[in-house]
């Protein structure tokens, strides 16, 4: 095979995979509020925007790259259960429309109100590693030391999700809370606190990503820009079935994987073009997802 | 003790219950008995806080359970195993057994322990997830997760719902040692009412939401008119 | 004498002989003379259908042409007094009603929820720009349905996979059509005009008979705006009619009655899939033909115009005029034509920096919390809360 041909396909993989991991944290924490609460969480990318935001408006106050990092993360947990308590209360048990429209306002509120306080221009965040890409036989090589921090600290974060859910017994909590509510109530867990908990921990890897996302693509932090990595982390979301963590997290990598086939093979515009194709067919061929186990399909 | 004094429920236009009042004296077993709609059902849910009433009181021994979360009511030791068992089948038999006991400050070894013996088929099936046990395996797991919390109440919504005669003959065994061994309080909710009223000491009949009979299970068992129409049990 | 008793047919004739009248001797020119004395008499005859007891029962289309005429006849009637900015703005809150009623019926009549007619007002719009480049010699109401119909062939494309999909998988997949819609502007600039979009080629012009009603020397943009306001209300009155007839129908009725029971719905006979695709045809058509008589209004057809937040607006407006009505959809124009006033006339009154940061963002932060608040305070909208005052005022009163 061409080796020109397999370098490039290597490096989109790569590349895909970066994006990938970033689509798939999105996917995650949709698929946790979605299990906990319901409800589709359109302020998703939003939402730990904000945070950022706040995290690193310290800057100014000369605090460094990781001090910041822990005040985005304590903003997302403040953020996420505010939310819950006040907004998303109110919306449990009304019919579908109300929280979808809900959301879908309160992310455009929590842009505007961002792009008020601190305006549209894109701010460079600093990262901690190298944003360079390595050289491979004299090419620029798809990782850099940035993109692999990235990639590992996605990982880490699904990791660690993923155990706190299967082996800790405040996992086991959230889980029968998400499954069956009222038998929980009955057998004395503080099933709202745990939704609050749920919100609160779905924000704070929601901004976990926002700020791998916001140092990596050179544009810098914008009201906007999770709008993008939302809109792919749902398509991937909803491909692999709003019910299952796993399947949302491979499906929003190989989801990155294509597009970055695309970028390279077709053209930047195609992008979403052929994830709403993707999207379209998979929802035709399997309409709750394809990772959804027949039985516990919640339509 | 629990103590239920003029209770009234309603939804909306309809009362499901009407001014009904009894005592569940400690370590008895007291059947609520009725037909279907009589509101057996509604009664065990407003003990456990899961509907408000509109009037009347409910009291754990002195202490009054109204306006209560139903999570701090369970808390408080009433363990509810609800109509339909409520046994969450993607948890292994373990886990939900794990979920029962995090309420209580119970040492889960022993706990688990103590329910593998008092359900052995339960010990054999530990890893295995609760949605591919059987009817009366099912019911089993229900009352252990409630019983690993080590309750002072227990109340049962027709835990014999679906089973086989010999398996009711054995939940109702279990139950009622249950009974003997501890200071357990039990409210046994049951549309098979000849095999509730064999080991209850007490019985309160409901019709249409109301108490049509309030008396010890014997007499109750004996009345040949409750019998007929209210308990269908027609020779 | 009993209201009951009083006989409607001879007093309308009288007064419209009084009215007629009135009219040839006010006004000065015969022209004006004409159209006052047709107004009036449209007017006085409509009303006089309107109170025949016991019509809207018994001929309920003709009670709706009868309410959408006298409507018409009134909105055209001030229109020709009002200042051309005025005009511009109610044409444009014209036409976005028609696209609020589109997606009133989808999300109130059938339960469906669709966060991409913004993009749908695009097709539309791109259409008419396109075609009439391309066809300079088809009419304009010929270009109109043909936008129209490319609306309704884009609305089958996604009302298909649409029909098996619940609420958040649904919202999902339109708010991506939305997103995706920039992109396949972009991709075919060549026909779209790329960044800045397309022109007109021949601007719509007032016909010459208009000329006659106006004083010597207005100028021609005046009349232009006046024939354009007049006609886009006009086509709105017919979208109206229509729509109150299709809530109306037996069509109606089985998509309210998937709205709110599914298995019901089944059990009746009512096909679900095709009555949902149906409902988002027509949802998807009305929102084309909103946005081509944006493009007649404006003149003009640009790419950004059409972003997810058009979409996000159209929602917030009918959610606060109010889901599934047609009332809702006319609040809601009537808010988009004088937001951008209101707006600007907060900016000056808090003494905002216009160029500021939350100046540019008021439009967002306003309509994003009105969509929240609404949403959750009053979820039928200002049409439904008039509806609730309404019945508790009627129910209050005896008899």
């Amino acid at each position: 095979m061409d080796p020109f041909l397999t370098s490039r396909i290597v490096t989109d993989v790569l590349g895909g995979l970066t994006n990938g991991v970033t689509y798939g944290l999105v996917a995650l924490s949709l698929v946790l509020i979605w299990r906990s609460t319901g409800i589709l969480n359109f302020a998703q990318g939003a939402m730990p925007m904000f945070a950022t935001y706040v995290g690193f408006a310290l800057l100014s106050y000369h605090f460094g790259y990781w001090p910041c990092v822990v005040a985005c993360v304590i903003a997302a947990v403040l953020i996420g259960g505010l939310t819950e308590r006040l907004l998303v209360r109110r919306l449990y048990g009304k019919p579908e429309i109300n929280p979808i429209v809900v959301m879908v306002g309160f992310l455009i509120v929590l842009e505007a109100v961002a792009a008020a306080i601190w305006s549209s221009t894109p701010r460079s965040l600093p990262s901690p590693f190298s944003l360079i890409h390595w050289q491979l036989a004299g090419r620029p090589f798809a990782l850099s030391p940035f993109t692999v921090y990235e990639i590992a600290t996605a990982l880490v974060v699904m990791l660690a999700v993923a155990m706190l859910f299967r082996f800790t017994n405040l996992g086991l909590q959230l889980r029968a809370s998400a499954l069956a509510p009222e038998v929980s109530r009955l057998l004395g867990v503080r099933v709202g606190r745990l939704l609050t908990l749920g919100w609160m921990l779905s924000t704070a890897v929601g901004v976990i990503t926002t700020i791998l996302v916001s140092a990596n693509f050179f544009s810098g932090l914008t009201p906007t820009v999770m709008d993008g990595i939302f809109a792919y982390g749902f398509i991937a979301a909803a491909i692999g079935g709003l019910e299952s963590p796993v399947g949302a997290v491979v499906a929003g990598v190989l989801l990155g994987v294509v597009n970055q086939f695309v970028t390279d093979f077709v053209n930047q515009n195609a992008v979403i073009i052929i994830a709403l194709a993707i999207l379209v067919v998979s929802l035709m061929v399997r309409p709750s997802g394809v990772f959804t186990k027949s039985t516990q399909r919640r339509v | 003790m629990i103590t239920i004094d003029d209770l009234t429920v309603s939804f909306g236009a309809v009362q499901a219950l009407r001014h009904v009042s009894f005592v569940a004296e400690t370590g008895h077993i007291t059947a609520v008995l009725g037909a279907n709609g009589a509101g057996k059902t509604t009664l065990l849910r407003t003990i456990s806080g899961l509907k408000e009433p509109k009037t009347g009181t409910i009291r754990l021994g002195d202490q009054s359970l109204m306006h209560m979360r139903t999570e701090d009511i369970a808390r408080l030791g009433i363990g509810h195993v609800p109509e339909g068992r409520g046994v969450i089948g993607e948890f292994t038999v373990e886990e939900n057994l794990r979920l029962g006991a995090m309420m209580a400050k119970v040492n889960l070894a022993q706990g688990l322990q103590a329910q593998y013996e008092l359900f052995p088929v339960l010990g054999e099936r530990r890893k295995q997830h609760a949605a591919k046990l059987s009817g009366g395996e099912r019911q089993m797991l229900a009352m252990a997760r409630a019983l690993i919390a080590n309750p002072s109440v227990l109340l049962l919504d027709e835990p014999s719902l679906g089973l086989a005669p010999l398996v009711t003959a054995q939940l109702m065994h279990t139950i009622q040692s249950l009974c003997e061994t501890s200071d357990l309080t039990v409210i046994l909710v049951e549309q098979n009412a000849t095999s509730a009223l064999r080991i209850a000491h007490h019985a309160v009949v409901l019709h249409v939401g109301e108490v049509v009979a309030n008396d010890t299970a014997s007499l109750v068992a004996a009345d040949e008119n409750l019998r007929q129409y209210y308990l269908g049990l027609v020779e | 004498m009993k209201l009951g008793t009083v006989r409607p047919i001879p007093i309308a004739v009288g007064l419209a002989f009084v009215a007629t009248v009135i009219a040839l001797v006010s006004t000065s020119t015969s022209r004006e003379g004409v159209a006052l004395c047709v107004a009036l008499d449209v007017a006085i005859a409509c009303g006089a259908v309107l109170s025949l007891p016991r019509f809207k029962s018994s001929h309920p289309v003709v009670f709706r042409a009868a309410l959408t005429l006298l409507g018409l006849d009134v909105a055209l009637f001030v229109t020709y007094y009002f200042p051309s900015s005025t005009n511009f703005n109610l044409s444009t809150g014209a036409a976005m009603s028609i696209v609020l009623l589109g997606l009133s019926f989808l999300t109130g009549a059938s339960g469906q929820i669709s966060l991409g007619n913004g993009a749908f007002m695009g097709v539309g719009a791109f259409v008419m720009a396109i075609w009439a480049n391309h066809h300079t010699t088809t009419p304009i109401v010929i270009t109109l349905l043909i936008a129209v119909a490319c609306g309704a062939l884009v609305g089958l494309l996604l009302g298909l996979p649409a029909t098996r999909l619940r609420g958040p998988y649904l919202a999902g997949m339109t708010l991506a059509f939305a997103v995706a819609f920039t992109f396949i502007l972009a991709t075919f600039s060549s026909w779209t005009g790329g960044d800045s979009g397309l022109q007109l080629p021949t601007a719509v012009t007032a016909p010459r008979w208009l000329d006659g009603f106006f004083a010597a020397g207005t100028p021609p943009l005046k009349t232009t705006t006046l024939y354009l306001t007049d006609f886009t209300i006009l086509v709105a009155g017919v979208a109206f009619f229509f729509m109150a007839n299709l809530f109306a129908s037996r069509t109606g009725r089985s998509m309210r009655l998937i709205r709110d029971n599914d298995v019901a719905a089944e059990l009746v006979g009512v096909s679900l899939p095709r009555t949902r695709v149906v409902a988002f045809i027509v949802s998807s058509a009305y929102a084309a033909l909103g946005g081509a008589l944006l493009t007649l209004i404006d003149n003009s057809v640009s790419p950004p115009t059409y972003s997810f937040a058009l979409s996000v607006t159209i929602l917030s407006l009918i959610v606060i005029g109010g889901i599934g009505t047609i009332s809702g959809a006319l609040i809601g124009g009537v808010i988009y034509a004088f937001s951008t006033n209101v707006i600007s006339w907060i900016t000056t009154q808090t003494g905002l920096n216009p160029q500021g940061n939350l100046a540019s963002q008021l439009n967002g932060i306003i309509f994003g919390g009105l969509l929240i608040v609404t949403m959750i305070f009053a979820p039928f909208g200002i049409s439904g809360a008039v509806r609730h005052l309404w019945h508790r005022l009627r129910a209050r009163s005896p008899g």
